[in-house]
């Protein structure tokens, strides 16, 4: 494809992608992120080409193969366009039924089709699936129709028509006037208004200046940011181009992690097929506007979500935060003045400058406009990334599109990551938007949402996060370095049945002091998760304290395991799965665990087919 | 001619040259705020907190340290309030824990009213101020000396934990330790975590170490009874 | 060490200390590890004090400073897999292997690595065995996983050994 000059030859090209895609009969789509990658998708992909060359359909259908829909929980799947029929849970042994069936004849194989576990019916369209029809879907609705190393397939559904409109007619303050009214804000966590960030970049003093796109997801939990930038990352340029329009940057940086292999490898093709058209470099669609983005690779610490820590990081630096007295608006990367924005921040860009700002504020509550994208896993029936309004309820989330916890009830949801807290049943009538989660000592944060049952202990929880933040605290100040290790060692002596009552109010207030006194925000946010589950799960708290014992039968030092001889029969897969030979027993008797030598990982629990491990 | 700003830190006026900061505009007008990890003429980092201070704007006031905070027109600072003194204490708790032998750090945490401390001690004779890393990097552009990896296994280091051969000799790095005080072999023991704070060291650590005093630079901060509780 | 691979991924790139992080990457994937050798060379090259590449290499979890085994193990202990039995995991490969997470054994056959997130938290527990994704491990499955790959590393030692003899 030749250079785009000007905005028409952006047109035209879109016209003539969209006529060559008028020849096929059918579009088969078959998602292939990374989570589709691990449930086997690469050899449905394979098996189908197979089955279609061999039956000689190339020409009549076409096998488009994008990025990952959202519903991992049912991959791999299929799905057929025009009539949006999906399969899941394909295996490549049934390629051949398929391409047979459905696309020789369009009849629909009922067995492959998605099964309600509720009323156990099968449903055809995937709109109708209830995961799928509770979301208002407005970014990833586009990962279905682009494969995401295809810039082709972006400009064909309208994609860099909001850099044109932008280049062609609407001067930066204009934009960011637009950006300001849509009441758009940082989906990163803190919730920042984007206009309003943009502005000052502008406004402060200085040729030189960046755009960063932060795809860091260190919060472990979350992965709407990996999908985004897997299945569709030129809408991340483009809003990261937008953006640069309006603060008047050069230069963007994409920050993503290095353990988002395949994230790294479509944005570096992405932006190499925008360079080729002209669409990121010198006089972009020949205005005289000259952008361009590197792709900067993080190496695998969780402080550098953080973003003075991240632009010391894409200098070649260790990421340190620094105080941030002066804003990175003001003094960022270089020193220069930066507007630092989330993944999903940027992609929601181009559709607020195509639709305009009314559209994006008719969605959401009145702080916080538009959809956000919530990574819903834990223990709960259907994982998966989920989009909706802001301001929808936790319990809608949970249960209308989660499907709730399959048997156990659930207890609690964790969101925000390490930076934000628990929230109990009781408190599922919180609608969720930046105001409400924050009042409720949690916080939205990029948007993972962890489910838990009664068998999570809320302790457990809580030191589970302190161990990760020691671990990832940068080590600069003393509150993180030596008050999160410190946090560590009361939460510890808890869980191992040494804790006492005054050691839950000095937990309390060294919580306090660290919130107070950190250097940076990950710092400040470290004690949420001990705090909201001091709030909320106090009795848990204090049957360890009090009593010894750990409710949810998770602490080890509290809990004993042991054979039920009524259920035991014997069969010998504890005995092989024990790594420490704890369990003894001939073949059709009883078994026995020796407490001496059992280490209470309870890797026999899990294995034990016949529910005969007991913890008390 | 230099440009001055006016600011008010505790109630009283003060002018500090434009570019200052806080701690330094305080310190020059004898307003003691306790500082540990803060060296004359070497780059504030912000690391060990306890020059933390409250800065009221309109009317909210948010806490931070006074090292890296640059002086401003108009500015209000507030530097011992019941809050601040409260976090300061707390602070000073986790770092003594952390070197209990210390006798600078001792005095230290006497100063900002910590009586007992309610952690375990660590024997860790390392709170990473980052003094000799900072000496050693900026004034002597050196970089023999440095903060290795992260979290709770970061530590000052050689390069691979050997190269000496990078170190100019110049000592700085034990000059500017708080740690190179002669210990204290006193009432600091596991199990009975009390501060006597019996044998302040004024002499002792005004002549070992310039700056090293954690509380008030005219050296006559030991007398003085702003914090004091 | 070839020093003229190590040339190849400084080139461009020289006197830039910005792109220190990305050079060590590229080591990291040329050789598996970081060795101080190469660290000295990317020092002189990018124009940067030893001391800041060495503490580059420490801060980031993405380099390792010893050869890693021919097996790596990485199991997920993010929040949705830990809650969903990470630990079992943990426990699976310490008592199997007998090393602890950033460890190699003896025989540089495993390494076993724990990383915070790897973004695919819908499959959780995941483990990951060189760059093969593996979803809804159970301590049955990841034993099953390793025995595998130990019997496969003996079968080739032993062919080694005769074919050298």
């Amino acid at each position: 494809m030749a250079r785009l000059e000007k905005p028409e030859d952006l047109e035209n090209l879109r016209d003539s992608l969209r006529e060559e895609n008028r020849g096929f009969r059918l579009r088969i789509i078959i998602p292939n992120g990374t989570c589709c990658r691990a449930s086997g998708s690469q050899a449905v992909i394979d098996a189908v080409k197979a089955e279609i060359s061999k039956q000689g359909l190339e020409k009549e259908v076409f096998l488009h193969i994008t990025g990952c829909h959202g519903f991992c929980q049912q991959e791999p799947n299929i799905l057929f366009e025009p009539g949006n029929i999906a399969y899941c849970r394909v295996k490549p042994g049934d390629a051949k039924e398929i391409v047979e069936k459905t696309v020789g004849n369009g009849e629909v194989i009922e067995r492959l089709l998605y099964v309600d576990p509720l009323t156990g019916e099968r449903i055809r369209r995937e709109g109708d699936i209830p995961f799928y029809k509770a979301q208002d879907r407005q970014l990833l609705t586009n990962n279905k129709l682009v494969d995401p190393l295809a810039i082709e397939d972006y400009i064909a559904i309208g994609g860099y028509g909001a850099l044109a409109k932008v280049l062609e007619g609407m001067g930066p303050e204009e934009v960011i006037r637009e950006i300001k009214a849509s009441g758009l804000r940082g989906r990163g966590g803190a919730g920042f208004p984007t206009g309003r960030k943009w502005e000052e970049a502008r406004e402060a003093p200085g040729d030189e200046k960046y755009v960063i796109c932060n795809a860091d997801e260190g919060d472990p939990g979350a992965y709407m940011d990996r999908c985004l930038l897997e299945s569709n990352p030129h809408a991340i340029l483009e809003g990261m181009m937008i953006g640069a329009w309006a603060a008047g940057a050069g230069m963007g940086y994409v920050y993503v992690r290095h353990e988002y292999p395949l994230a790294v490898q479509h944005t570096r093709n992405a932006v190499m097929q925008a360079r080729a058209l002209g669409l990121l470099g010198e006089n972009i669609l020949g205005s005289n506007f000259s952008f361009d983005i590197e792709i900067a690779r993080g190496g695998g610490a969780f402080v550098c979500g953080e973003s003075t820590a991240l632009m010391a990081s894409v200098e070649g630096k260790v990421g340190e935060p620094r105080p941030k007295d002066i804003h990175t608006v003001k003094e960022g990367l270089w020193n220069k003045p930066t507007v630092l924005n989330n993944v999903e921040t940027w992609a929601n860009v181009p559709s607020i400058i195509l639709n305009g700002s009314d559209w994006f504020a008719s969605k959401g509550t009145r702080g916080s406009k538009g959809t956000k994208i919530f990574a819903l896993t834990g223990k709960i029936r259907n994982t998966g990334l989920v989009e909706v309004a802001m301001g929808t309820t936790i319990h809608d989330i949970v249960h209308n599109i989660g499907g709730a916890s399959d048997g156990r009830a659930v207890k609690a949801i964790q969101t925000g990551g390490p930076s934000g807290g628990c929230l109990p049943a009781s408190q599922f009538g919180l609608p969720v938007d930046f105001d409400s989660l924050y009042d409720a000592g949690s916080m939205m944060g990029s948007g993972g949402m962890v489910v838990m049952d009664e068998k999570t202990c809320m302790v457990d929880v809580a030191k589970y996060f302190l161990k990760f933040l020691q671990d990832e605290s940068c080590g600069k100040c003393i509150p993180c370095r030596v008050g999160v290790s410190r946090m560590l060692e009361i939460v510890t002596d808890i869980t191992e049945g040494r804790g006492t009552r005054a050691q839950i109010d000095l937990l309390k207030e060294l919580a306090e002091t660290i919130g107070q006194t950190a250097l940076c925000g990950l710092g400040k946010t470290a004690p949420n998760p001990v705090l909201s589950t001091l709030r909320y799960f106090g009795d848990e708290y204090l049957a360890h304290v009090d009593e010894k014992r750990c409710p949810a039968g998770v602490c080890r030092p509290l809990i004993r395991y042991a054979i039920d001889p009524e259920k035991c029969n014997g069969c010998g897969v504890c005995v092989r799965s024990c790594p420490h030979e704890a369990i003894s027993g001939q073949k059709k008797e009883v078994h026995a665990i020796d407490p001496e030598e059992c280490r209470k990982c309870g890797i026999c629990a899990a294995e034990c087919k016949f529910d005969a491990i007991m913890v008390n | 001619m230099q440009q001055q700003v006016t600011l008010t830190i505790d109630g009283s006026t003060i002018r500090a040259a434009r570019g200052t900061s806080v701690l330094e505009a305080a310190l020059g007008y004898g307003i003691c705020i306790p500082h540990l990890c803060h060296v004359p003429g070497l780059k504030d980092t912000g690391a060990c907190r306890l020059c933390i201070v409250e800065n009221v704007q309109n009317g909210r006031s948010r806490v931070t340290t006074s090292c890296t905070l640059t002086v401003q027109e108009g500015m209000v600072i507030r530097t011992n309030t019941e809050n601040i003194k409260r976090l300061r204490r707390n602070i000073a708790e986790l770092i003594v824990a952390e070197a209990p032998n210390s006798r600078a750090v001792q005095d230290m945490a006497v100063r900002c009213g910590v009586r007992e401390v309610r952690y375990p001690f660590r024997r860790e004779n390392c709170i990473q101020c980052g003094r000799c890393v900072r000496y050693c990097t900026e004034m002597w552009r050196a970089n023999a000396l440095g903060f290795i990896g992260r979290g709770k296994d970061r530590k000052v280091d050689f390069a691979f934990g050997n190269r000496r051969d990078i170190c100019k000799k110049c000592q700085s790095c034990v000059i500017y330790c708080p740690m190179s005080v002669t210990p204290c072999g006193g009432p600091m023991k596991p199990g009975e975590e009390k501060l006597c704070g019996k044998c302040e060291s004024v002499e002792l650590m005004a002549e070992n170490a310039y700056g090293a005093c954690v509380h008030c630079e005219l050296g006559k901060g030991f007398q003085c009874s702003r914090h004091a509780m | 060490m070839a020093t003229a691979n190590l040339d190849s991924v400084l080139e461009g790139r020289r006197s830039q200390p910005s792109q220190l992080i990305e050079v060590l990457q590229d080591i990291q994937d040329l050789y598996g590890y970081v060795s101080e050798d190469a660290m000295e060379q990317v020092a002189g090259g990018l124009g940067i004090p030893l001391m800041e590449v060495y503490r580059v290499a420490c801060f980031y979890k993405a380099f390792s400073l010893q050869p890693r085994g021919k097996n790596v193990i990485t199991v997920c202990t993010g929040t949705a897999c830990h809650v969903r039995g990470s630990d079992l995991l943990i426990d699976q490969v310490r008592g199997q292997l007998q090393i602890e997470p950033g460890e190699t054994t003896r025989d540089g056959l495993f390494t076993f690595e724990c990383v915070n997130c790897l973004g695919a938290c819908a499959l959780g527990p995941i483990v990951v065995h060189n760059d093969a994704y593996n979803p809804h491990v159970t301590p049955g499955k990841l034993r099953k996983m390793i025995d595998k790959a130990e019997e496969e590393g003996k079968k080739e030692a032993a062919y080694g050994k005769t074919g050298k003899a």
